[in-house]
């Protein structure tokens, strides 16, 4: 799998999110990952926190990855402000 | 907002939890799934070209485009990190192309592409196309994982290369549908087992096609322009 693609992937849609719900800054993100997905927790976490800088809006957010069963990625819940 | 009345009231400390569900490996799918129908409408059958840097993907598109290039409506999507390189080579047959630069990535992905064929209609006078070749990065890992829109994925290992390839890249070689060994024209010169690596790729995919080629010698050409005949034709 791609981690830094994929966290590129949820720092847009957490841009989509806060502009829908007209947050200005991501507080906290629930990801689940599927344990059969082959994507490296690590890697991904690394990937997501490094590129969250890039916005003021992520700048401080926290993920928080929960590991399902599963192939999937799916962003479950950001709390936003 | 207030929940009792609707008035706007300004709390400084809300913050808001939205519950979202929504899976990230979807989009890409998703756009690809589109990418598809666009593709179909376009009249063409699509071909994503995945290799490590350097395999013939290029050279191959020439060769072809030199024997083809006139009989069918080709388009080609060329993709790469840095420069127009490829593109360049591609634009002297005299064939529509866009080069598509990621700028970072190391692979395309379907949006990527979609932006492409959109540049490549323009570049036609009714947007119709027989083939259309996408070639992606330089890269015999990432592009595995991302659908682009294809019909067909082929993936090139070059003589030079070594006939371990396959095995060493089990993802690659089960999401394809042809297996192309190149360069088989310097057969003589490396220690290239094209049993092993033909082995070892249908154990680990039994429904791969196989060919070998050696564009600039011309070798296996006939059959590969058969072969995108054959695809065009019961398109």
């Amino acid at each position: 799998m791609h981690e830094l693609s994929l966290a590129q992937g949820l720092l847009s849609q957490l841009q989509a999110l806060a502009k829908e719900h007209g947050a200005e800054k991501i507080v906290l993100v629930r990801v689940s990952i599927g344990a059969q997905s082959g994507i490296v927790i690590d890697s991904f976490v690394f990937g997501f926190n490094a590129i969250k800088t890039t916005l003021a809006l992520s700048r401080d957010a926290v993920l928080e990855i929960s590991e399902v069963e599963g192939s999937d990625l799916i962003l479950m819940q950001v709390e936003m402000e | 907002m207030c929940d009792t009345c609707g008035c706007h009231i300004s709390d400084d400390t809300s913050s808001k939890i939205v519950e979202v569900h929504q899976s990230l490996l979807a989009a890409n799918q998703e756009q690809a799934d589109k990418n598809r129908e666009h593709i179909e409408a376009m009249g063409a059958v699509a071909i994503n070209l995945i290799s490590s840097p350097g395999s013939g993907k290029t050279t191959l598109l020439e060769h072809t485009l030199d024997r083809i290039g006139r009989n069918m409506r080709i388009g080609v999507i060329e993709g790469d990190i840095e420069t127009e390189r490829d593109a360049d080579r591609i634009r002297k047959k005299g064939v529509p192309v866009v080069q598509l630069t990621t700028g970072g990535a190391c692979h395309l992905d379907a949006p990527l592409v979609h932006k492409g064929l959109h540049a490549l209609e323009h570049q036609s006078e009714d947007g119709k196309f027989d083939l259309v070749f996408i070639e992606n990065v330089g890269n015999l890992v990432c592009p595995a994982t991302f659908d682009l829109g294809e019909h067909e994925r082929i993936i090139l290992v070059s003589v030079p290369e070594g006939s371990d390839k396959p095995a060493k890249y089990p993802t690659t070689f089960h999401g394809a549908n042809t297996f192309m060994i190149t360069k088989t024209d310097l057969l003589s010169y490396f220690d290239f087992s094209v049993e092993e690596a033909k082995n070892e790729a249908l154990r680990l995919n039994p429904d791969l096609r196989i060919m070998e080629v050696g564009a600039p010698a011309g070798l296996g050409m006939d059959q590969w322009i058969s072969y995108l005949e054959e695809l065009v034709a019961a398109h």
